[in-house]
């Protein structure tokens, strides 16, 4: 270890001459300490990916070794199973809603909390602590108290303030009412951890350039406008990304809400594509069907990624 | 800061992470060896579900105990599983962690197919006799007997004799009395009916049968549940969620007593398991009766379930996980009869155990033997969990109206059949 840090740093202050010559002691210090993680990496991620993307030519009921070579049917099999179809539906819906929403309150939040003087670290604290909370136990605390389909459940009470009739929040599709606890659920969780990074983003921001807008007389709106949102901007590329693949993998709120015990998910209102492809492989021991579930839901992914990065820039230079 | 202070600083950081690392990557990650005894050569690993009744997780370790203290070389393991058992148990079988006997609620075929299953025809054979020939045909493939029964669970309408009687309501015989039931048992605090928390648990699987259709046709090959008796049963389901009284998201599910217990529901599906639970909150004041007949040419049906032990057949230890099962459930009757009693209530799987228990010889118990040995209706082997589902999405959407029973179930049974198929091939 001592070694590591001794060792001169190869910058440019080296001279010339040594940087020539291959220093062993810099690629033996950086073998030993980037092995761990990219042998662990290869063997526990790669290798599995690897071997699910072969699977998923397989079929492979009740086990996960190859033999059963079966071209392209999951492939077809998932394309043609509305309920495969559906969960894309679900899943691209609940996108278009939260992301924006997730989005917005997120930046409005930090906006707030940056403009404050007194206070600051006790609201930036209270919007964080929930993205400590795990999304299993945030599940059981909507599904068990707040949104249970008891009068006595907390949403219940809110709504019979206003004369409503107790709700089943979690299994009536008339009106889809279950979107309210799901939506609210990511919310809750999420938009604290966000909002820490528009905070970053904010502060980052020289005041230089809105005392010259305020010279110029701008007014608060136009100060954001046109100072504090392109200043954000590579914040907001990345928010924004990150908020879309996570809405997209979006899995635990959905199995922990909808799961009844010893049935699993199979009488959940809605399934993402995840807990449908966790009910295929799992579930039903399909694994050849999971794995080409996995792949389709990947390119889905990386497909959306890149468009977005098209339209709003990501990587660009300011 | 001082190089001093980065080293020490590193130093400390290097201590932190490797003791984390440590602690992390144990080579004993889920515990395995906490049941092994100084001088055990072997150790088992047994998995259990999560039972709801409160001392079952130590007796089930007792028992393992005392088999310890008679066979020294054999320590026994005893892992709870909570949640969705068969899911997680399904996923362990295919690894190295895969336990050497564990139980099962539904017996599958497609895990002797799939060579998951140790036969234990030496076990069960000498007994033969004193277990129910459905407990045997169930587990038997291909003529080797595949699991040993521990216990019969008969599970059927619980239902609130003060309600019934202030409502004016019978005990209902027929799916019609059950809708009337239901509507005028619900008193806003107090609904009339409670099937489970997403508003359908098995109830579309007893609609089923109570019209006297099944899964399989009988042939026991071919799937049935789209055949029109079928078909109008289930949509009855329609009408339970339409009738106002159906109780849903209630936070405990059918399998708990809870919903009935508390007061929420006047009616509720539930097991013979929740009994002693039930008693204890309203003494006398409920009875039960098995799921009413729909249409004329159906019948009154409950469910037998009940849980088998397993071994598993790449078990390294196969011969000690025989001989633990064998002593546990074949020799040792009192202990049989103190798991079936004790905590929750469960009728013995063998007849000798039977026998000897004294508690299913009055009030609801006793009616509850009487449903199971006259109404008791069990999954097929072949239904499997990939068919279940595909049923059971079908019924969630018929609930609530979403789709037309007919067209939904014939496309449910066509999916299903590939999976049978698929078993059978």
């Amino acid at each position: 270890m001592t070694a590591t840090i001794e060792a001169p740093p190869a910058t440019a202050a080296a001279p010339k001459t040594r940087r020539k010559r291959r220093d062993w002691r810099a690629i033996g210090a950086f073998a030993v300490l980037t092995g761990p993680m990219v042998i662990g990496l290869g063997l526990f991620k790669y290798v599995a990916i690897g071997w699910s993307f072969l699977l998923s030519f397989n079929d492979a009921r009740g086990t996960i070794s190859l033999g059963h070579w079966t071209g392209l049917t999951n492939y077809v099999f998932l394309l043609e199973d509305d309920a495969f179809r559906t969960s894309l539906t679900t899943i691209a819906l609940f996108t278009v809603f939260i992301v924006p929403i997730t989005f917005v309150a997120s930046l409005a939040l930090a906006v707030l909390i940056n403009s404050i003087r007194r206070g600051r670290a006790f609201f930036r604290t209270v919007f964080l602590v929930p993205a400590a909370v795990s999304y299993v136990v945030a599940a059981l605390v909507w599904k068990m108290a707040l949104f249970n389909g008891l009068p006595s459940g907390v949403a219940n009470v809110i709504g019979g303030l206003f004369g409503a009739d107790p709700v089943p929040w979690l299994s009536q599709q008339n009106p889809p009412v279950y979107w309210v606890a799901v939506v609210t659920l990511r919310l809750w969780l999420q938009v604290g951890l966000y909002m820490i990074l528009f905070l970053a983003g904010l502060q980052a921001i020289s005041p230089t350039l809105y005392e010259a807008g305020e010279l110029d007389g701008t007014s608060k709106w136009q100060a954001f406008r046109y100072i504090t949102l392109p200043q954000l901007r590579n914040t907001s590329v990345a928010v924004l990304l990150l908020i879309l693949i996570a809405a997209f993998q979006a899995f635990d709120e959905f199995y922990n809400l909808f799961s009844t015990g010893l049935a699993g998910t199979s009488t959940a209102p809605v399934k993402p594509p995840l807990v449908y492809l966790y009910d295929s492989a799992l579930g039903d021991q399909n694994y050849g069907v999971g794995s080409a579930g996995a792949f389709v839901l990947t390119v889905i992914i990386i497909v959306i990624t890149l468009l977005q990065g098209r339209i709003v820039g990501f990587g660009k230079k300011d | 800061m001082s190089p001093m202070n980065r080293r020490s600083f590193l130093v400390g950081s290097v201590l932190f992470a490797g003791g984390a690392a440590l602690a992390g990557c144990t080579s004993d990650p889920l515990n395995k060896n906490a049941g092994s005894v100084a001088g055990a050569k072997v150790t088992l690993q047994q998995w259990y579900h999560a039972y709801g009744e409160s001392g079952t997780q130590q007796a089930v370790q007792r028992y393992a105990q005392e088999f310890t203290k008679a066979n020294p070389d054999i320590a026994i393991n005893v892992s709870w599983i909570a949640g969705d058992y068969e899911t997680k148990l399904n996923s362990a079988m295919l690894t190295a962690e895969a336990p050497d006997l564990f139980e099962l609620g539904d017996f599958r075929y497609q895990n002797v197919k799939n060579g998951l299953l140790a036969p234990l025809d030496d076990i069960v054979g000498p007994v033969k006799g004193d277990f129910s020939q459905a407990a045997l045909d169930t587990v038997t493939v291909d003529g080797k007997i595949y699991g040993v029964k521990m216990i019969d669970d008969v599970m059927m309408l619980f239902y609130r004799k003060s309600a019934l009687q202030a409502a004016g309501v019978q005990p209902p015989q027929t799916f019609a009395e059950l809708l009337e039931a239901t509507k005028k048992l619900n008193t806003g605090k107090q609904k009339g009916l409670y099937v489970g928390t997403d508003g359908v648990g098995e109830a579309a699987t007893l609609l089923l049968w109570s019209s006297g259709a099944d899964f399989f046709d009988s042939s026991g090959k071919k799937i049935s549940f789209a055949a029109p008796e079928a078909v109008a049963a289930i949509a009855g389901l329609k009408q339970l969620h339409d009738s106002g009284g159906l109780l849903q998201g209630y936070p405990t599910d059918w399998s708990d007593p809870g919903a009935f217990a508390n007061g929420a529901t006047a009616m509720q599906w539930g097991g013979l398991w929740s009994l002693p639970d039930i008693k204890k909150s309203l003494a006398d004041d409920f009875g039960v009766v098995a799921w009413p007949k729909f249409g004329d040419s159906g019948k009154q049906v409950a469910r037998v379930g009940g849980w088998y032990q397993l071994a598993n057949a790449k078990s390294k230890n196969l011969e000690a996980a025989k001989k633990f099962i064998n002593w546990l459930w074949i020799q040792q009757a009192d202990l049989q009869k103190e798991w079936c009693v004790k905590y929750g209530f469960h009728i013995p799987a063998r007849k000798e155990v039977a026998a000897q228990t004294t508690e299913f010889s009055t009030g609801a118990a006793k009616e509850a033997v009487t449903i199971s040995q006259s109404n008791g209706h069990s999954y097929s082997g072949l239904w499997n969990k990939a068919s279940a589902t595909l049923f059971l999405q079908a019924a969630t959407k018929i609930a609530n109206g979403q789709a037309d029973p007919a067209a939904e179930l014939g496309d449910a049974a066509k999916k299903a059949q590939a999976e049978v198929d698929k078993q059978l091939a």
